[in-house]
């Protein structure tokens, strides 16, 4: 960032005001690419993930080794497909849904840190942040089901949004016990705060086993957030077809699929940056590992945690899935904050 | 910042703030208490909640004795102080909220086997009664905003109590849009106010206006605001118009609370908040610069004339015994601002005497409608035919209640009137006498057409069975009329009491 | 120049949708509309550099207020909703009413003298955390046991209905109905 920044200054002449202008462009412009490349990435991964989870190979043949250009395959058909907006829908709230839902993703990818330098919009509250843009998702997600004017959309983006209003308590109550042992919001701080390899971060039991008891609470929560298996309710596809974009095909179809996985590898970001020492390296010796590919392995690590459990964990029911949530989770999660704050008092962790 | 001045609140504040603390507990426990109870018995909230709130009492009355320095004890880092008239509104909201809580216990619309979650009632009451004295000791817009939710959101759901009741939910929903509509625009005024003079603490405010640094206009349009929502939790013209439809829907043990608590809450606030920021105490003469920026005297006495005016004439009309009583209570309102507008420690002195004997014969008529109503399901004047020979004892209560709110003697909502009136005319407000006067002569007419309707007209046939009450019920109303009767006569302790709480007010 | 723009940016992501959220025949349209206003307000906060108070916004009023009013919104049946004419009989005193307020309020802000302090540049919220913990305390636990009365209340008037009780009820009703 700062040498970004130093490059435009000083190289090409600009001014301190239009240097941050520019910067900002160029992150965003990179987060977009890479975003849109873990979404391709990521959809091969998970149906990989998903032969192997059955006993079979998944895609074999586009691109030779292991179907690699499946994925790109895919969404070049996409992107060719027919734009079919249906008679009825409500048009202009059709075509804005998929947008809403695909900013609130990538507002929230904006203040991740990949690496001690690097973080498109720095600034004091991250986390904080991350959680409150990704409401804008669920927006997106109701605006969708209604406007397709279809039952099983209005449906699903019913089942989408309760879930993910609901699931949001204990996901942010998970990561409040880190953000008192950092103190600070900061995603950046609290990845420092955890430096001198593994037995730092914040997972570990020993250093507070409220923190690693958290660590799960969040996952669970995460899964439910993303609306993906065992809590896919609002595209449960014996039910409801395929929920809020039952209706939608082509660009705007790829659009909510980009989302889903741009929210997968988002909240399996956040997991790592907040519990697993984000791009710091696991032992002291490693630091010649550069610091974001630390980061991303550990993303993509959790990714693949969460699509094992998606392969394997049949489907709740809403009511179970709801009980989970107000009954189970979110005491836990308060247990786990309180807990956390009297450990951390009982052996001095405060900052 | 400003904002910074205020002071750490220490452990040691809560030792004035103990009969609070402890009902908060209560209401805790008692939601606690009703979750674990075998088969959700109402009987363990219900214990609870009377043994916190005469704790509560206890404390209260205690602290009378142990606070009473003049100008009060600021505690919570001033956001909240206990001073004189602090103590005087708790033991009225102790009072009320015990009366309540008791006779709540004896009415089918709260106990009736077909009711749910009769314990989270109780529990609620007991919070709401925290939520009325916390508007009595705010002295921080910020508390006050906090306080009058705390009231508010309570006494919403209590007003939504009887769920499967069309007229109930009604109520609760107009109450919620009202009040929500109201806070809004008080919030609106309380925030240009904020943005004139930069402070929180209604005395920092003061200090900013008196300093000349406030333009006329503006203050003008803050006020307005500030008062409508003032005016809503008090039920004055023109903001009134939920309280006959909330109090009608609404279980008649929680109208009755309503119309005694929040509006008692209210005008602790207004005092407390227009004689520390709009005037210096009841100092007239200081208050002198402060009034000519705003002249708020003269506008809450117009609202006065009209609200009761307006609360006697539409109470004539009414056939409903509880909406007749809404009315009325709108009415009583009009008096009670008169009071409010006289920088005086007389009329603020009247105001809480009255208040206190309002309390008492305002929740006595209400709950007799509970009884009647446990009997005959009914509020309705014409099934009120001969009901004095039905339940005599509780019909002479009801007569004892309905003289002492017309204000005829030897009642104490005679002396209540006389001592409001004679602070009006001491700063010679003489319209505004006459308008109270011919007032009570109308509400002459409505309240003695009940007790004529109840003594003076035989039952009809096969009506005329004699209506039991219980023992709480009895005592209850007891509690209730012989203090109503005896300090017509007898005045001189709770008149003495009322002094002392505006003498230490604090804010002077 | 730049932060006029911003602020000019702003003002029109407020105020457009709000005039879309008055005036909209679709009751859906015009709660999503509030998207936008509540969106605009927050980014006011963040150009005024409450930086805290604008995330709040967002996570509370978006996330949380908006959604439940566009659950009400859907889920409510509302009739005629398309056929109801604005009719100049129905839209001039409003508007009259409207602009004499508009007007008040306008006098008021142009002609009082504001207190007006700096806008903060760096980040509030450790302040903040640090005043909710010592000098406003009280408040804030004040405010949890409210809330706590507030869900107590939202659980009562939604819970179920037990199952002994609905014919009740229902006669209960017809009685409680008569004018």
């Amino acid at each position: 960032m700062k040498l970004m920044y130093d490059f435009f200054t000083g190289q090409l002449g600009l001014g301190a005001a239009g240097a941050n202008i520019t910067v900002a462009a160029v992150m965003a412009v990179i987060m977009f690419t890479v975003m849109a490349l873990c979404a391709i990435i990521l959809t091969w991964m998970e149906r990989k993930v998903a032969g192997f989870m059955q006993s079979r190979y998944g895609p074999m043949y586009t691109g030779r080794f292991h179907g690699w250009a499946q994925a790109v395959a895919d969404m070049l058909k996409i992107l060719g497909k027919e734009d079919i907006i249906p008679a009825e829908a409500d048009k202009g709230l059709f075509k804005f849904a998929p947008i809403l839902v695909l900013l609130g993703s990538l507002l929230a990818w904006a203040a991740i840190p990949w690496a001690p330098d690097f973080v498109a919009a720095d600034f004091d509250l991250g986390l904080f942040y991350i959680f409150a843009v990704s409401s804008l998702v669920v927006i997106g997600i109701l605006m969708a089901g209604w406007a397709s004017n279809n039952k099983w959309s209005l449906y699903g983006a019913a089942r989408g949004a309760a879930q993910m209003i609901s699931y949001e308590i204990p996901l942010a109550l998970a990561v409040v016990p880190v953000v008192m042992r950092a103190g600070s919001l900061n995603p950046q701080d609290i990845v420092i705060a955890q430096q001198g390899g593994i037995w730092h971060w914040n997972i570990n039991p020993i250093t507070n086993p409220f923190l690693f008891i958290a660590f799960f609470m969040y996952f669970i929560a995460s899964i439910a957030e993303t609306n993906r298996g065992p809590f896919d309710m609002p595209e449960t596809e014996s039910e409801l077809v395929a929920g809020y974009h039952t209706e939608y095909t082509g660009m705007r179809f790829a659009f909510f699929f980009l989302a889903e996985y741009a929210n997968l590898f988002l909240v399996s970001m956040i997991a790592a940056l907040v519990f697993l020492g984000g791009w710091w390296a696991p032992f002291p010796g490693m630091g010649w590992i550069p610091p974001a590919l630390n980061f991303i392995i550990k993303g993509v690590l959790l990714v693949f945690l969460n699509m094992w459990v998606r392969w394997t964990l049949p489907r709740v029911r809403v009511d179970q899935l709801m009980h989970l949530c107000w009954k189970v989770m979110i005491p836990v999660s308060l247990l786990c904050v309180v807990g956390a704050g009297v450990w951390m008092m009982a052996w001095g962790q405060l900052k | 910042m400003e904002l910074l001045h205020v002071k750490i609140p220490s452990w040691g504040d809560l030792q004035w703030w103990l009969p609070e603390a402890v009902l908060c507990c209560t209401f805790l426990l008692a939601l606690l208490g009703d979750m674990l109870a075998r088969g959700r018995r109402p009987v363990v909230a219900f214990a609870i909640s009377v043994a916190g709130l005469l704790a509560a009492g206890a404390l209260a009355i205690a602290d009378t004795h142990a606070v009473a320095p003049a100008g009060g004890r600021a505690i919570m880092g001033d956001l909240m102080v206990v001073d004189g008239m602090a103590i005087f509104f708790r033991l009225l909201f102790v009072f009320g909220g015990l009366a309540t809580v008791l006779f709540a216990w004896t009415s089918e619309e709260i106990m009736g086997h077909r009711r749910e979650n009769k314990g989270e009632f109780f529990a609620l009451t007991v919070l709401m009664t925290v939520a009325m004295m916390v508007m009595a000791e705010a002295r921080n817009v910020l508390m006050l905003y906090l306080a009058m939710e705390g009231v508010g959101l309570t006494s919403y759901v209590m007003a939504g109590y009887m769920r499967t009741s069309l007229r109930s939910t009604e109520a609760s929903l107009k109450y919620v849009i009202f009040g929500a509509v109201s806070s809004a625009i008080m919030l609106y005024g309380l925030s240009l106010l904020y943005g004139m003079t930069g402070s929180l603490q209604f005395s920092g405010i003061r200090a900013v206006l008196l300093g000349g640094g406030a333009e006329p206009f503006g203050i003008l349009v803050a006020v307005v605001l500030i008062l409508a929502g003032m005016s809503y939790k008090i039920a004055a013209v023109p903001f009134h118009f939920w309280c006959p439809d909330v109090y009608e829907g609404a279980p008649t043990p929680v109208a009755a609370l309503f119309s005694v608590g929040p509006k008692a809450a209210g005008f602790a606030l207004m005092i407390r908040f227009f004689y520390t920021t709009f005037a210096v105490g009841t100092n007239a003469a200081a208050s002198n610069s402060l009034i000519q920026v705003i002249n708020w005297p003269l506008l809450v006495s117009v609202i006065s004339a009209v609200t009761m005016t307006f609360g006697n004439l539409v109470a004539l009309r009414q056939t409903n015994v509880k909406r007749m009583l809404a009315y009325s209570s709108i009415a009583h309102v009009g008096y009670l601002l008169m009071g409010f507008v006289l920088l005086s420690e007389m009329g603020l002195a009247a105001i809480l005497f009255y208040l206190l004997v309002y309390t008492l014969m305002n929740l006595g008529a209400f709950f007799f409608v509970v009884a009647v109503n446990n009997h005959l399901k009914s509020e309705q004047l014409e099934d009120y035919k001969g009901l004095g020979y039905r339940m005599p004892w509780a019909g002479v209560m009801m007569v004892v209640f309905l003289g002492s709110l017309t204000g005829v003697p030897p009642f104490a909502g005679f002396v209540g009137k006389l001592y409001l009136f004679t602070a009006v005319m001491d700063r010679q407000w003489f319209w505004l006498v006459i308008i109270a006067g011919l007032n009570s002569v109308i509400s002459l007419y409505y309240y003695f057409r009940v007790a004529r309707v109840m003594w003076l007209v035989r039952p009809d046939e096969g009506h005329d069975s004699p209506l039991r009450l219980s023992w709480l019920q009895y005592t209850v109303l007891a509690c209730l009329a012989v203090p109503t009767l005896v300090l017509g006569l007898y005045f001189g302790a709770f008149k003495d009491l009322a002094d002392a709480g505006i003498r230490t007010m604090a804010g002077g | 120049m730049i932060r006029d723009l911003v602020f000019v940016l702003l003002a029109l992501l407020t105020v457009v949708p709000a005039f879309w959220v008055v005036f909209s025949r679709n009751i859906v349209h015009a709660g999503f509309a509030l998207l936008f206003t509540l969106v605009g307000v927050a980014g006011f906060y963040g150009f005024l550099g409450a930086d805290f108070l604008a995330v709040t916004q967002l996570m509370v009023y978006v996330g949380g207020v908006l959604v439940l009013v566009l659950f009400t919104v859907m889920m409510t049946h509302v009739p005629a909703v398309g056929r109801r004419r604005h009719g100049l009989d129905r839209l001039v005193p409003p508007a009259v009413f409207a602009a004499a307020v508009f007007g008040v309020l306008y006098k008021v802000i142009t002609v009082v003298k504001w207190n007006v302090g700096e806008a903060s540049t760096s980040p509030t919220t450790a302040e903040i955390g640090t005043q909710l913990m010592t000098n406003y305390v009280f408040p804030f636990e004040y405010v949890s046991i409210v809330l706590l009365a507030a869900m107590v209340g939202a659980a009562i008037l939604i819970r179920e209905r037990s199952h002994a009780g609905s014919d009740d009820a229902i006669a209960e009703e017809k009685q409680e109905a008569r004018p």
